[in-house]
């Protein structure tokens, strides 16, 4: 860069003389002073005139103000906004306080806007990333009798729905699955997604190299394909097409690799790689286990509808053919978004009806302000009004002005908004991970477009009241009156009021809902898991069938796992289960109490969780009744179960289970339940307890297939820290089988707390936006009291001059406030009650409407309302009646 | 452009140095002028300006020379007075030796 280039404020036809007079006199300077002081002297030679010159122009040239302008007959409209934007430019200039405020408030609130607009575009509003996303569906089973709408498939369902309906393009089954990779490089344990042949032709997609799976690869036997997602084909095979063709190792098994999908795959749950699902002729007649999820894509010109009510009639057919196994659940459907999203849709709306009251009364806040100023300025408007401007000329001035105000304030609001997004992004908890659109999170055209829009209606609503009130003949008479000393009609008081009543009432609303989640996120976090959760570290590991292929040799390699452990420095105890709490691994299987289950009406389910003998000391649960297990609970001798507290109190109901035989998913496969023990918080804190059955993992299970008791999670009571813990257990494990990878370990304590982040990111923003609210409410209410007292100084004086006590003018001062907000509390707790119903699903263990909570809610807004009172309430108390009568 | 309207008291002595200056009279050369017969640091904003201003209210014609080497390749604006600007110069000073006349021995 060059000085000249600071030369551009210069009239053009001066730019080139002045730069040559710079250059020559720089010229002299360097004979005598050397280059870099004559280098520097023309970098503030120009710089300076550069300043005098935008000064000059700006006072001289353009700095016309528009009044009278009508006289001249001007009729070009761009002119005249021109000169209504710089007019506005210098007004706002003039009084940096009322700017500031009016700023901060505007940006604050189209900053919040931009932000949460992003997500919830992102999330509910943008297109799915498939290809006509709004063809595709998800299939589920629903449970109507226990109040389960959207459950997993049975296999059997998944192929009888497939081959007997007609309205279906394509229809695809998919489970998660975890597989452990062997072979060039390190071992890793890779998410995979398994999905019967077809799940492209649902989701409309090709892969980039390869082929898509086959139709015939859904069998046993030929189902050794892969397809790698791109990202995991970069990272793990640094791009090399050549993969195609190669084989791999999954749980010790070759895979081919059969293609690479595109970048632009997406899928929530992020696989690395995905798998035919193949299941064998028994796997495929399963009637009773459920764990399937099922997407499909309509036939062209099949409506959502038609499709339901096709499935819906086939169920009705399966339930009738099938009694036992389909008589209580039926097929359900519903869009694939309302399938990714689920309940986070709730919560990112009640997010954005929380900016959106932080958006109304930022336009209050900013119209009171406008309207104040406006009673400042009537001596200009009727100057204006003198020489010939028409009453529109008029509000046009003056909606440039809050327009010009907006999209400062929008401006600047955008960049809170980008930094708000970034930040949003950053903190994520894992759960909304999953959701569509998080991934690629930031301001892009449409955020802009909105924020844009945003800024201009907001500077059309809060503008106009203020210039239709000024610009009104009989107002401005009332103006002429408020600058003499009264405090206006009634109406333009009214107007003032009203704006702070409603600011009241929506901040009252948004501090409730913040209320709601506080009290309940406190009482979420107060309950206890049924376990004691601190010093507890946890591990997933999947020994693979072709190392561990039958049981004994699984157990073996469990036991001498904990042995090893043990003995490691800091281990106070080594447990381990096939579902630990909190990691979303579960399973449900009908339970069967021997000469019992006929006469009980709710169907009879269970929890299975495969467990070590010392789980239950090394978690912390209590043994309620009976006993533990121990090692001799083998798979040679009599097979035993514990139940859970839950399970007694709903199956048993205060009677003694133990000694009864149950069984679960496999019938006359009968266990004695030897034991009771505590109640664990499973899925969440949140989530009520269900029925479980605990199965000493030595005895084995094979109901849910004889994988399940390869897939064990490590549980680790331990004096050391996690990341000790994980580096110690890696090593047993490897020193066990080198080629065994280890899943993530995690403390329990971050699990929980995982559990619990997205009502604590609500909570936080929620709050945020209650903290904003009730500023700008208390700004906006101390704003409209200092000028009201301003206003009634006249009659303050009168008063005191006729014997009022201070103690009696500053009642008169809170009286007025605590009418506006006694009417404002009043609106704003209809408001809440009407408002908060849509949070219920939100809630934990407190009701929507719970009155203590808005008691509470009701005394900070009114105390606040009272601290911005407090200082124009003593400002009227220090009037002089002879210096206020003197200046009326 | 009828009427001469009064010079601002920098416009004038803008006006004398251009009329002492002769065909020499560019920006830098008038506000070395002005600086050595003043004594006054003078800004070159407000030269450039009142130049310009000048030129606009017709008091003043200017071109452009040839492009030198030590400018940088740029010309030189010249500057010379128009017959409007030597009428209004001389109006001021009438103005001004009138109101002078009689009050030196009020000053000495």
């Amino acid at each position: 860069m060059n000085w000249t280039s600071l030369l551009r404020s210069l009239p053009r036809d001066l730019r080139e003389t002045v730069a040559g007079d710079i250059e020559e006199e720089s010229a002299a300077l360097r004979a005598r002073r050397g280059r870099i002081y004559a280098e520097a002297w023309a970098w503030c030679e120009a710089a300076r005139l550069a300043a005098v010159f935008r000064i000059e122009r700006f006072t001289h040239r353009r700095d016309v103000p528009p009044i009278g302008e009508e006289l001249r007959r001007r009729t070009n409209i761009s002119d005249a906004i021109r000169q209504d934007v710089a007019f506005s430019i210098r007004l706002l200039r003039r009084q940096p306080g009322f700017t500031a405020v009016a700023l901060l408030a505007l940006a604050l609130g189209i900053g919040a806007n931009t932000a949460i607009f992003g997500v919830v575009d992102a999330v509910l509003w943008r297109p799915l990333p498939f290809s006509n996303a709004d063809r595709i569906v998800s299939l589920a089973e629903q449970r109507p009798r226990e109040g389960r709408w959207f459950g997993p498939v049975s296999p059997a369902d998944f192929y009888d729905w497939r081959s007997q309906t007609t309205s279906f393009a394509a229809m695809a089954a998919y489970e998660d699955a975890f597989v452990n990779m062997t072979g060039s490089g390190e071992p890793e344990r890779i998410r995979g997604l398994l999905a019967t042949p077809g799940f492209f032709d649902v989701l409309g997609m090709q892969p980039a190299l390869g082929r898509d799976f086959r139709a015939d690869q859904e069998t046993v036997g030929r189902h050794r394909s892969v397809l790698l997602t791109d990202a995991f084909w970069r990272r793990r095979f640094g791009s090399d097409a050549s993969v195609v063709g190669k084989t791999i190792a999954f749980d010790g098994n070759s895979y081919e690799v059969v293609g690479v999908l595109p970048a632009a795959f997406w899928w929530p749950t992020h696989p690395d790689a995905i798998v035919p699902l193949a299941m064998d002729a028994h796997d495929r007649a399963l009637r009773a286990a459920h764990f399937l999820e099922v997407t499909a894509r309509l036939k062209p010109g099949v409506a959502p509808q038609q499709a339901h009510e096709e499935l819906a009639v086939l169920g009705q057919r399966l339930a009738k053919d099938f009694p036992a196994e389909n008589g209580r659940h039926f097929p359900n459907t519903r869009p694939m978004r309302a399938a990714l999203v689920g309940d986070a849709r709730t919560a990112l709306l009640v997010l954005l009806g929380a900016v959106g009251f932080v958006m109304l009364i930022a336009c209050a806040n900013v119209a009171t302000l406008l309207l104040a100023r406006a009673a400042g300025r009537q001596k200009e408007l009727s100057v204006r009004k003198a020489v010939g401007a028409s009453r529109g000329r008029m509000i046009q001035q003056m909606l440039t002005e809050s327009v010009m105000l907006a999209v400062v304030g929008g401006l600047l609001g955008v960049l809170i908004g980008s930094w708000g997004l970034a930040g949003l992004r950053a903190i994520v908890p894992a759960q909304f991970e999953s959701l569509p659109g998080i991934d690629g999170l930031g301001l892009d055209l449409r955020i802009l477009a909105a924020a844009f829009s945003l800024t201009l209606i907001t500077g059309m609503v809060f503008g106009a009241a203020p210039a239709i009130v000024a610009s009104d003949d009989r107002l401005s008479a009332a103006l002429n009156e408020e600058s003499r000393g009264s405090s206006g009609t009634v109406r333009t008081q009214r107007v003032r009021s009203a704006l702070v009543i409603a600011e009241l009432a929506l901040s009252l609303v948004l501090l409730t809902g913040a209320a709601l989640l506080l009290v309940s996120f406190a009482r979420l976090s107060n309950v206890t898991p049924g376990f004691r959760s601190e010093q507890l570290v946890i591990a997933r590991l999947q020994i693979p069938s072709t190392r561990y292929g039958d049981h004994p040799r699984t157990v073996a390699f469990y036991q001498e796992l904990y042995a090893r452990l043990r003995a490691v420095p800091g281990v106070v105890r080594v447990g381990a289960t096939s579902a630990p709490p909190f990691s979303g691994v579960d399973a449900r299987l009908d339970l069967t109490i021997e000469r019992r289950s006929d006469d009980l009406a709710s169907p009879v389910r269970a929890h299975p969780r495969l467990v070590s003998t010392e789980y239950f000391y090394t978690m912390g649960i209590p043994l309620l009744r009976g006993r533990g297990f121990s090692d001799m609970d083998g798979a040679a001798v009599k097979k035993v179960v514990i139940l859970n507290d839950a399970a007694v109190r709903r199956y048993w109901r205060g009677q003694d289970p133990i000694g009864q035989r149950v069984s679960l998913g496999a019938p006359d496969d009968w266990m004695e339940v030897v034991g009771i023990v505590g109640d664990v918080k499973h899925s969440g804190l949140d989530v009520e307890i269900e029925p479980e059955a605990y199965i000493p993992h030595r005895q084995g299970f094979t109901s849910l297939g004889t994988g399940f008791a390869r897939a064990m999670s490590i549980v680790i009571r331990t004096t050391s820290d996690t990341a000790s813990t994980a580096a110690a257990l890696l090593a047993v494990v490897h020193g066990i089988d080198p080629l065994q990878p280890l899943g993530i370990v995690r403390s329990m304590d971050d699990m929980i707390a995982a559990s619990v982040a997205p009502q604590r990111l609500n909570l936080v923003l929620v709050s945020a936006f209650a903290v904003v609210a009730l500023v700008l409410t208390a700004a906006g209410l101390y704003g409209v009291m200092s000028y009201l007292v301003t206003q009634r100084t006249r009659e303050i004086g009168v008063r005191m001059a006729l014997g009022a006590t201070r103690g009696q003018v500053v009642g008169l001062v809170i009286r007025q406030a605590g009418k506006m907000t006694l009417v404002g509390i009043v609106c704003g707790v209809v408001g809440a009650l009407l408002v908060t119903r849509s949070m219920t699903s939100l809630l934990f263990g407190i009701s929507a409407a719970n009155p203590l909570v808005y008691a509470g809610v009701t005394v900070l807004l009114a105390l606040v309302a009272m601290a911005a009172v407090a200082v124009p309430s003593t400002r009227a108390t220090r009037v002089d009646p002879l210096i206020a009568l003197r200046d009326a | 452009m009828s009427a001469i309207e009064p010079l601002g008291e920098f416009e004038q002595v803008v006006l004398l140095a251009i009329l002492r200056l002769d065909n020499d009279a560019y920006a830098v050369t008038i506000r070395d002028e002005i600086c050595a017969h003043t004594g006054r640091d003078v800004s070159r904003g407000s030269v450039y300006i009142t130049l310009d201003r000048l030129e606009t209210k017709g008091y003043l014609k200017s071109w452009f020379g040839d492009p030198t080497p030590e400018r940088g390749g740029r010309a030189k604006r010249y500057y010379a007075l128009r017959p409007r600007a030597v009428e209004a110069l001389r109006e001021n000073r009438r103005a001004l030796v009138s109101l002078w006349r009689g009050i030196e021995e009020k000053l000495a």
